[in-house]
């Protein structure tokens, strides 16, 4: 009886510590076995004139999870579906198929009293700057590097642009600055890296 | 007295198993500090465990609802945690306005929410574990599935 007692008295205190240790490591172990190249999307927007700033910083490959488990609306499975009437009927694929295959060029160059606006090709990315007087001096560039823009319409449909797969090649590209709008009191910075803030 | 002992020894060991098993989704703590019209304080450690242990006590009827409403999104929300468990320490979502700052990070296992305004700081740690698990013990109240 005495050595039932003692072996039951014992595995109780093994059990106990083993639990224990168990619920030690499901704690600490998630953060250990983080992948050290995980990579960020960053947004940042602030309003100098209302004191205001909100940033957001979402891991690409959580973004990549997520994307094609959402079914609503014009998104599923990873993809979206644009219209043919919002575009107006231009061939947006052969359009941007057009751009890959050319040389590094300025392709659209506007210039108006008050708007200037330039879509070039550069070091392999696509580039659109804005200028808008009218609008504060408002300012807006784009670079997306065309491997983004060629992954977005990886997709065998015409009528649909494969976010996730543009998610991926964002992934695999270096560091960039997506987009950045600035007018009088606001400034907007979309960019990509491998710091988990924005500091 | 040997005897005694080893009965002591049999029940310290069964407590520790408890505690070690009420522990193993970690702790929630929630912190509140309200500044106005009174000062008050109010700390909360838990275990993390006791919230979908609670949702077994819950009303069917009340949680059934519920779960309808984010069926659709229990796919989505499920990838996100399993993201969330294994990404590096980050934060989320960081907000400031004049007098207001909020803050949404990841830290360690848990989703910790910041919040501080002229009034009151709120802070409140919840293991993405207990989550996980309070979310599928909600996804289970659907009467459909």
């Amino acid at each position: 009886m005495r050595k039932r007692l003692c072996g039951l008295g014992m595995i109780c205190v093994l059990a106990g510590l083993a639990v224990t240790a168990l619920a030690a490591l499901a704690v600490t172990a998630p953060a250990a076995m983080a992948t050290p190249t995980e990579r960020y999307l960053h947004v940042k927007v602030e309003d100098a004139s209302k004191g205001e700033s909100v940033n957001v910083n979402v891991p690409l490959s959580m973004a990549e999870k997520i994307l094609p488990t959402i079914n609503k609306g014009e998104m599923h499975n990873g993809h979206v579906k644009i219209g043919h009437a919002d575009m107006d009927d231009v061939d947006i694929r052969a359009l941007l198929d057009a751009v890959r295959t050319a040389p590094d060029n300025e392709f659209v160059t506007v210039k108006e009293k008050d708007q200037d606006v330039r879509v070039a090709k550069s070091n392999g990315n696509l580039v659109v700057h804005v200028r808008d007087a009218s609008k504060g001096g408002q300012k807006v560039d784009i670079t997306i590097p065309m491997k983004v823009v060629d992954a977005l319409l990886s997709t065998a449909k015409d009528n649909e642009l494969d976010v996730s797969a543009a998610i991926r090649a964002l992934s695999d590209a270096g560091d960039a600055l997506l987009v950045t709008v600035e007018d009088a009191s606001q400034h907007i910075r979309i960019w990509v890296d491998s710091k988990g803030s924005q500091e | 007295m040997i005897l005694l002992g080893k009965i002591a020894l049999g029940i310290v060991g069964t407590a520790v198993a408890g505690v070690g098993l009420l522990c193993s989704e970690g702790m929630i703590e929630v912190k509140v500090v309200e500044r106005a019209p009174e000062v008050h304080h109010v700390y909360v450690i838990a275990p993390a465990m006791l919230v979908p242990i609670g949702m077994h006590f819950a009303p069917r009827r009340d949680l059934s609802h519920a779960a309808a409403e984010i069926k659709p999104w229990l796919p989505t929300i499920r990838a996100a945690l399993e993201q969330l468990r294994d990404t590096d320490d980050v934060t989320l979502v960081e907000v400031k306005e004049e007098g207001q700052h909020v803050r949404v990070t990841k830290e360690g296992g848990s989703i910790v929410v910041d919040v501080e305004d002229h009034d009151d700081t709120v802070h409140v740690s919840t293991p993405i574990r207990a989550i996980s698990s309070t979310i599928e013990q909600l996804a289970a109240a659907d009467p459909s599935t």
